[in-house]
This record gives structure tokens, sequence and C-alpha cells, in this order.
């Protein structure tokens, strides 16, 4: 039956997920992890990491010398993470948490070297999102940093038209081969400083229309940081 | 003039995502004003589907309320929460980042009932303070249950599958059947699109409103019945072959609506391809306190609480076979005294339910 065959294909989201996310951002996933990996991870930092996933970006962060405590609210990815990580055999350095991103408030403040996220704040609602990041400024250590990778919309311009025009089809693929619905960010840095930080560094690959950053808390800044 | 037009849009919208209905229609999480409420005004939450948001808003005319919108994947409460998009994760998230918190000085939070398959409302209190209980079942209950001091009567507890329902049903998954073999047949054979699309549609609303009347053997020998007077009606009105095929095409479609299994479409209990159908609810009365959690819960008033003055107190599955395996007692009882077992004796634990939410198929994954 046509109906049971969509839904089979529908529940075995986690099963393609690194598969479907490397065919949709043509392998620039994992460019972005490997940047984030390079800015957040070094002999043994704490690393906060939302949204883990499946852990394809929390082995490369164990793997530049990071103690890494990843967090995600789906338990079937957590049992995708928990295999790859005992694979490798890096399960001691990692703690794997189900909890959602919004509770990272209650994390002690000042505990880690970095907070990171990959692909995660797309999913998020704007309130989602300003809440995760007064708490990421919250939990960082003086000298501590944030690094995100995630859609977003480029600059207007040529660019945008063209990612505009290719976004319809891509969310429509994105759901059905990974089953996420995300909304690419459109103004990533206008939130970063509204939650108190300053953007050190950023790239972007495929148009525009991925972005890593690097952002560090200000000092006295974000409206209720502190 | 502006709110003619905008309960003109609202129509429109109401009719597009009740037939797509099968699709996610998101909609903007948060927190919203309905009236003109306060702090101390009732907190109620649902899930980010459009059209149940702005059912719940319409059903709330004239009371003065918050309403959070947590986030559910655009999908409706009860297949959100049974399928793992409307659980303890998502309410907790809603309310700590919502900013609910900052607009009322209470901590109460009124659930729909049927999230009770995916909220487990002990922990949302243990992970974020707030208490939350599980009002009606129907929005549209919402303002009688908040006058008369957030108490349910029976009938807000219980699903019923009235004419509406299961016209919205029909049309959901009828629709856009009728309009796909309607399509097809514009392009094989346009002068039989309309005809056939309309009998799609005749044949989805007779599912509907046959399905719980007619045992799982003779809804077979329906669907067969469908299909052979589509041919026939066909043949009879002079169809030639590519209609008689486009014909055979449909009925078949048609024949599988009427014997699928709507698992979550309806409250009714329907075929066997899903696993956890299988399963029985058992009751261990050496763990049973009579919390009557269960009992609050189940859609279908499958329980019985003892007779009052009785000195057992504790529950029991009085109307086992209105089952529909939907779990929400086993999620929230405290005391791990239900759970789902076979014939065999194989067992789904409580803690297997409350972490692994049932697929499409009708598994919980692992």
């Amino acid at each position: 039956m046509s109906s049971l065959a969509l839904m089979r294909w529908l529940e075995a989201a986690p099963e393609r997920y690194d598969a479907g996310m490397r065919l949709l951002t043509l392998g620039r996933a994992a460019r972005a992890h490997a940047f984030v990996a390079a800015a957040a991870a070094r002999r043994d930092a704490q690393v906060l990491e939302i949204g883990c996933g499946t852990g394809a970006l929390t082995e490369r962060l164990v793997a530049g010398g990071a103690q890494v405590t990843a967090v995600d609210q789906n338990p079937e990815m957590l049992e995708r993470a928990r295999a790859r990580l005992a694979e490798v055999g890096v399960l001691d350095r990692v703690e794997l948490v189900e909890r959602t991103a919004a509770e990272s408030d209650a994390l002690p403040a000042a505990s880690r070297d970095a907070v990171v996220a990959s692909f995660a704040l797309s999913e998020m609602s704007r309130d989602e999102r300003r809440h995760l990041l007064r708490a990421a400024r919250r939990v960082l250590r003086p000298g501590g940093v944030l690094v995100l990778a995630d859609e977003v919309v480029p600059p207007p311009g040529l660019w945008r038209a063209l990612h505009c025009g290719l976004r319809a089809p891509q969310a429509l693929l994105g759901w059905l081969l990974v089953g996420a619905v995300s909304r690419p960010l459109s103004n990533l840095p206008a939130e970063l400083v509204e939650a108190g930080f300053r953007v050190r560094a950023r790239q972007r690959w495929l148009l525009g229309g991925l972005e890593a950053c690097v952002a560090v808390p200000v000092e006295g800044g974000g409206a209720s940081g502190g | 003039m502006a709110e003619a037009g905008r309960r003109a849009g609202d129509l429109f919208l109401d009719l597009l995502q009740t037939l797509l209905r099968l699709l996610p229609w998101p909609t903007e999480t948060g927190v919203r004003a309905v009236g003109f409420p306060d702090a101390s005004s009732p907190v109620l939450l649902t899930g980010n589907y459009a059209l149940t948001v702005r059912r719940v808003l319409r059903a709330l005319e004239g009371v003065d309320a918050w309403l959070v919108v947590a986030p559910s994947a655009g999908i409706n409460v009860w297949c959100a929460a049974s399928g793992g998009h409307l659980g303890t994760h998502q309410v907790v998230t809603a309310l700590k980042t919502s900013g609910v918190a900052e607009r009322v000085h209470h901590r109460n939070v009124i659930l729909p009932q049927l999230a009770a398959t995916g909220v487990i409302a002990r922990d949302v209190k243990r992970r974020c303070g707030w208490r939350a209980r599980f009002g009606p079942v129907r929005a549209e209950d919402i303002p009688r249950y908040l006058a008369q001091d957030a108490k349910k009567s029976d009938d807000m507890r219980h699903v019923g599958f009235d004419a509406r329902e299961r016209s919205e049903m029909a049309l959901a998954w009828g629709g856009p059947m009728a309009l796909a073999a309607g399509l097809v047949l514009a392009w094989v054979h346009a002068p039989w699109a309309l005809p056939v699309a309309g009998y799609a549609l005749l044949a989805a609303f007779a599912a509907f409103f046959a399905l719980d009347r007619l045992p799982a053997p003779r809804r077979t020998g329906f669907a067969a019945l469908v299909v052979g007077v589509g041919l026939g009606a066909t043949a009879l009105a002079g169809g030639g072959i590519a209609a008689l095929s486009a014909a055979g095409v449909s009925g078949g479609v048609i024949a599988a609506l009427l014997t699928f299994d709507y698992a979550g479409s309806t409250p009714i209990e329907g075929g066997s391809h899903f696993e956890e159908r299988r399963f029985d609810v058992t009751l261990d009365l050496e763990r049973c306190k009579g919390v009557y959690s269960c009992w609050e819960v189940c859609p279908e008033a499958c329980f019985e609480k003892p007779a009052p003055g009785s000195e057992d107190r504790r529950i029991s599955i009085a109307h086992a076979e209105r089952c529909v395996h939907c779990g929400a007692c086993i999620v929230q009882c405290s005391l791990d005294a239900l759970a789902f077992e076979d014939a065999a004796g194989r067992r789904i634990e409580p803690d297997a339910i409350r972490r692994f939410k049932l697929n499409l198929l009708g598994q919980r994954v692992a």
C-alpha cells in the first residue's frame, strides 16, 4: 500500500539523517562542522553541544580534545549518537543527555569553555533562540566562545533571489529526507548582539545559505545577559 | 468589513487545511493573549497546528486567558502527542521560552486531554515548576470547564465521533484521493474525471460513516461492492477500455481507502495493520493505589472507579473493548501499575511507552 510505504519512508528519517544532510548541503555540512570543531575544541575544553542529533559534530569535537555535554530532545537521535561514539571508542568523553535546549538555563553559570550548535537554531522559534542564546552567555566562562553553524538567508541580491527560488523544493526535500522542519535564520547577527554577543569570525557556503560563526560575549552586554 | 474579510479568510483556510489535514500546518509558537487577560488569568496550552489554534481561539471568544502555542511540528495535538512531537519536552520548551511565566503570578497550565499520550504531567512540574493538568478533550468545552472551576464533567473527558467529525475525516482522506483520481483521469480520459472524483469522495464518506458499523470481513465485501459498482456504472455508461481501466485503478484505491486502518484518524478501532493493536492494557492490582490518573485521561471511558464508600479504592478496567490503545493511561500512571501485554505474554513496559512514541506504523522504536 502506497501510503504505508510513504509512512515507512518518513519513519526511517533518523536512519537517513546523515546521508540526507550530506546531500542537502552538498557535503558542506561537514565543512561547517570542521569549522565549528576548530573554533570550539581544544584539549580538555568543556563544551556544551545543543541538538547533537546523530553526533557528527560531537565526534569532531571529541577528536579535537574536548569533553562534551551533548544535548538532544530526540531519544532516537541520541541512540544513534551513542552508537557512533561507542564505535570510535570515545563515549567516555561525552555525556549524552535527553533534554531540551530551553533547559540549558539550569546549567551552572560559567561552567563551559564553548557552547556549540549546528543546524539546531533554524529548527527553533525566535523565542526559543532568544532564551537559548541568553542561557549560552550565562554558562560560558570568561574567554569562552559560542560557535554556530546553520542555514541562513543570504544577503540581499542575486544570491538571495537564487536561494529563495531553490529553497521551496529544498525544504520539501529536507522534510522528506531527514524529517526536519527548519527555517533559515534571517538575522542571526542581530539576534547575537541582542543576547550580548559580538561576532568574531564567520564563514559562508552554498551561495551564502549556510553560515558558521564564532561569537564572544560582550563585556556587560545583553539585555539580561547575566 | 475587515471583520468579514478575516472570517472569509479563516473559512478558506479551514477548508484548505481540513482537505489537506494529513500534512503539517505549522503556525507561530509562543504566548497569545485571548481577550483581556491579567496576571491571574488561566494559562492554556495547545500545539502549533494552524487549524487547531484558530479553533481554540474561536472557542475562547469571551474568555480572558493566555494561550501558549507549543512547538508540535505543525501537527494536531492527538497525532503529535502519540507520535512524539508534542511531549514533555515541547511543553517545557514552550513554558520556559514563551515568556508566559512573566505574565502570570501562578504556575498552573491546562493541557488538552488528548496530549496525555505524550506529555507526562508530573515531569512538567519537576522540570520547570508548572503544575500541568489535563483539561477537556474539545476546545469548545473550555469556557464551561473554566466556568466550573476547572472541573471536568464526564462528557468533556470522552471522545465521540459525530457526523461533523466523520465528515471532516472523510474530506481529509477522500479529498486528496478524489483530486488525484480526477487529475489522472483528466489526463487519460477527461470526461470521466469529474464523475470518478465525485465517486471517490462519496466512497470516502460512506467509509467513514460505515467504518465502525461494519465488522472487518464485511468491510472487505463493502470495498469490493464499491469497486464493482464503479466499474459497472462505467461500463453501462459506455466507457471504453481507457475509462474502465481508469475506473478500475481508482476503484482499487478507493477499496484500499475503505479497508485502511485510520489509526488516530478515528476514535474507533480499525483493522490490524498496526502492531500495538495486538497488545492490551493490563492492570497490576498490587501496584494500584487509586490515584485515578488513568480514569482522568482515558478518552474512551474504559476505566471504572469503585463505588462510593467501597473499601477497595483500586480502579478496574471495566470496558477493555472500547480501548483504542493510545497508552495515555500507562504514560500518566505514577505507580507503573499499567502496561501493554499481548496474548503471548510479551510486555511493553511503561518507560518504553513514555520514551518511544508510536510511529506511523504503530511501532515503538527502541
